[in-house]
Order: structure tokens, then C-alpha cells, then sequence
């Protein structure tokens, strides 16, 4: 510990801090993000840490012997989906309590992790989107016409997604108009070709949009004790639920008429 | 059946994929997704309610993340996500959407009733059986403590 102890407060915070925001941006759990920002503050030789991290922000602050104390905190706008990249930080983060990686490298391991692109690209996400959809409508028993379909209906909505969040959009936008796309093209196919089971293909189309993170991190946050992040979280599923729900309704709706 | 648990399995691999997941895990949680399903499809078999098997399904989605989050020292989140993802309700979800619209408000809210609960039992299947599963991992370890303090 002997190069530790001469770091700065404003080193050490710069370093938890940035930690905390690449969690939060790409989804992790509230309890997560704030023992992790603890766990590498310590670990870098702050004597008393405090954190307090909402769905959209991190509050942070690190004291040191002497009493002298640094607070900061990080807005976080723009949260995406990344579970690679919180596995990265989790990983870094015991390496750093276990002493296997020293402060700068850390930092700069850090800074590639928010950096670096990971995951799949937009073709491999579109037909993993379309296998959703396709193997939901094998679940609800229908055949191969509608299997089709539905991986058509899913690729689709998985495309819009990608156009929709590179204009960086309203939230709530892209899963209205993903019910919308996987109505419309449930009504549509079976409209052309009259053996198609609309129903099957539409269900299909929707399951994409399924707020997976969101439910499940509502449902660990409550587990924890994060009351306030885990009611804005379950409000966000329901939200987008009932998003992805008037999508569907307004096509069908409009169909009907 | 046979067919339906490939199914599942890929739909948990694939949403892995949407969401991210290390590369090398995709396996395991598809594992999960399969496994889950099984679970709530036989208990479907032995005559259990709709709510009841996915209760089921999702107690070992939970314990099944659990161990391998901690077997493999990842978080556990990345097994639940895509775990439950068989077991959403989209088609009861979609059968009430359907009905508001025909204006069959009293089938759309008894729909909507039962996709709500059962929601509501892969919510609580997965809470109740990480919280056991975190107890029984406390109690293990702090009983290892004490005898070790013994001796």
C-alpha cells in the first residue's frame, strides 16, 4: 500500500467517481454503483467515504485522515444498455481491493472501458432481435408461416431502434413507435398472405421491447433498501409497458376502423 | 416440448445479445431461460395454475443466478435478465390489448388482471428466492465462522 497512500483526495474521487458514472450509464443496480465507488475509494486509501447515487445522478464524497474532505457529484443523461461494460468494472474494481492493479493503470483501464465500443454491431443485434421473435412465437404454438414473420416484425423493430437512438430522442419514443412497427407488420403480413396468424407475429414483434434492465434492477434496488431508485425504476417499466401497449392499440385500433 | 426448450434457450441467448452480455457467458444464460421454462411448463403439466408455474419458473431463475453469479463472481443481474424473458406474459399482455380495442372492457380487465399477477409472481418468485438464497449463504459461512472460532 506503500505508492497508494500519497494519492490526492482529488485522485482518488476522479478515478470512484468515474467508476460510479460508467455503472450507471449502462444500467447497474443502485446498490451496485455505490459499493463499488466505496470499495475503490478505500482501496486507494480514503479514510471515510459516503455515497448516495440515484437513477440519474452520483453523489460522492472522500475523506482523509487529517479531516479534509472533497464532494462531488456526476449527472448522468444518457443511459444505455451495456452489461459487458459492468462486468468489466466489477472485475476492475476487485482487482483494485485485492491490490493486483496499481492507481494509474487502473484509471486507464477505466477510461478505455467508457471509451471502447463492445457488444455486437447493429447486423448480429437485429437478427439476435429476430430470433426473440421468432422463438416467442414457437412458444405460443404457432407455426412456421408466422415464425417468419415474427423474426421480420422483431428485425424491424430492432432496426427503428437504431435509427431512433442516434437522434438521441424523447424517452419512451422509440418503445411507442416499436409497438406501432410490430402491429403494423403483424397487420400488414396477414393482410397479404390470408393463412398468417396475426396474433403470433405481432406478440413476437412486441417481446423485444420487453424493459428487461429496468424490471429487474426495480426489483433488486427494492431488495436492497433503495427505495427511491427502485419506485423510479418500476415506474420507467411500467411507463415503457404501457408505451410499447399504445403503439399496439393504435394499430389495431385503426385497423378495426 | 423438445422443440420448446431449444426455443427458450435461444430466446434467452439472443436477448443476451440485445442487452450485451459477455460473450462467453450467452451459454449460461441461456441455460437459465431454458431451465426456467422447464420448470414452469412441468408444473403447468402437473396441474399447477398459470400463476403458480411461473412463481415456480422464476424461484429458479433466482437461485439459478445466484449460484452461478457467485461460482463465477459476475453479477447476478446478467443471468436474471435474460432468464425470465420465456416467461413474460406477452401473449396475455397482447389478448388484453386486443380486447379494449373490440370494446370487451370486462374479458380486456380480467386479461389484464392476470397479466398483472402474473407479472407480479415472476417479480416476487425472483426476489423471495434471492433473499433465501443470499440467508442460506450467510448462515453457511457465519456457522463456518463460529466453529472455526471454536477450534
Amino acid at each position: 500500500m506503500t505508492p497508494v497512500e500519497k494519492l490526492l483526495l482529488n485522485e482518488i474521487i476522479n478515478l470512484a467517481v468515474l467508476a460510479g458514472e460508467v455503472l450507471l450509464k449502462n444500467g447497474a443496480e443502485t446498490y451496485r454503483v455505490e459499493e463499488t465507488m466505496v470499495h475503490i475509494a478505500r482501496a486507494c486509501g480514503a479514510v471515510k467515504v459516503e455515497s448516495f447515487v440515484i437513477p440519474t445522478g452520483v453523489f460522492l464524497t472522500v475523506s482523509d485522515e487529517q479531516g479534509h474532505s472533497v464532494t462531488t457529484m456526476r449527472r448522468v443523461r444518457d443511459r444505455t444498455i451495456n452489461l459487458d461494460r459492468i462486468t468489466k468494472v466489477n472485475e476492475l474494481s476487485r482487482r483494485l481491493v485485492d491490490n493486483r492493479i496499481d492507481y494509474p493503470d487502473a484509471l486507464a483501464v477505466l477510461k478505455r472501458i467508457a471509451r471502447e465500443r463492445t457488444g455486437f454491431s447493429l447486423g448480429p443485434s437485429v437478427i439476435a432481435s429476430g430470433i426473440v421473435g421468432s422463438t416467442t412465437a414457437v412458444l405460443y404454438n404457432a407455426g412456421s408461416y408466422e415464425m417468419v414473420a415474427a423474426f421480420l416484425a422483431a428485425a424491424i423493430v430492432r432496426y427503428i431502434a437504431h435509427i431512433v437512438s442516434r437522434l438521441h430522442g424523447v424517452q419512451f419514443t422509440f418503445e411507442f413507435l416499436g409497438g406501432m412497427v410490430a402491429a403494423l407488420t403483424g397487420v400488414l403480413l396477414a393482410g397479404v398472405i390470408p393463412q398468417l396468424g396475426r396474433d403470433a407475429v405481432i406478440i413476437g414483434g412486441i417481446m423485444p421491447l420487453v424493459p428487461g434492465i429496468a424490471i429487474t434492477n426495480a426489483i433488486r434496488d427494492v431488495m436492497a433498501g433503495d427505495l427511491l431508485s427502485g419506485l423510479s425504476r418500476g415506474l420507467e417499466a411500467a411507463l415503457t409497458s404501457v408505451a410499447v401497449a399504445m403503439g399496439v392499440v393504435l394499430i389495431l385500433a385503426t385497423h378495426a376502423w | 416440448m423438445g422443440l420448446k426448450i431449444i426455443a427458450a434457450f435461444l430466446m434467452s441467448v439472443a436477448f443476451g445479445i440485445l442487452h450485451r452480455i459477455p460473450t462467453s457467458l450467452l451459454g449460461y444464460a441461456g441455460t437459465v431461460g431454458g431451465a426456467a421454462w422447464l420448470v414452469t411448463a412441468l408444473t403447468r403439466e402437473f396441474g399447477g395454475s398459470l400463476i403458480m408455474a411461473n412463481f415456480a419458473g422464476s424461484i429458479a431463475i433466482g437461485v439459478a443466478a445466484e449460484a452461478l453469479a457467485r461460482r463465477l463472481k459476475k453479477p447476478a443481474t446478467i443471468f436474471i435478465i435474460p432468464g425470465f424473458i420465456p416467461l413474460v406474459p406477452g401473449g396475455e399482455a397482447y389478448t388484453t390489448m386486443l380486447y379494449m380495442v373490440e370494446g370487451r372492457y370486462i374479458d380486456g380487465v380480467s386479461m389484464f388482471m392476470r397479466t398483472v399477477l402474473t407479472a407480479g409472481a415472476i417479480a416476487f418468485g425472483i426476489f423471495i428466492s434471492s433473499t433465501i438464497y443470499r440467508l442460506f449463504i450467510n448462515y453457511i459461512t457465519e456457522r463456518k465462522a463460529y466453529h472455526a472460532e471454536k477450534n
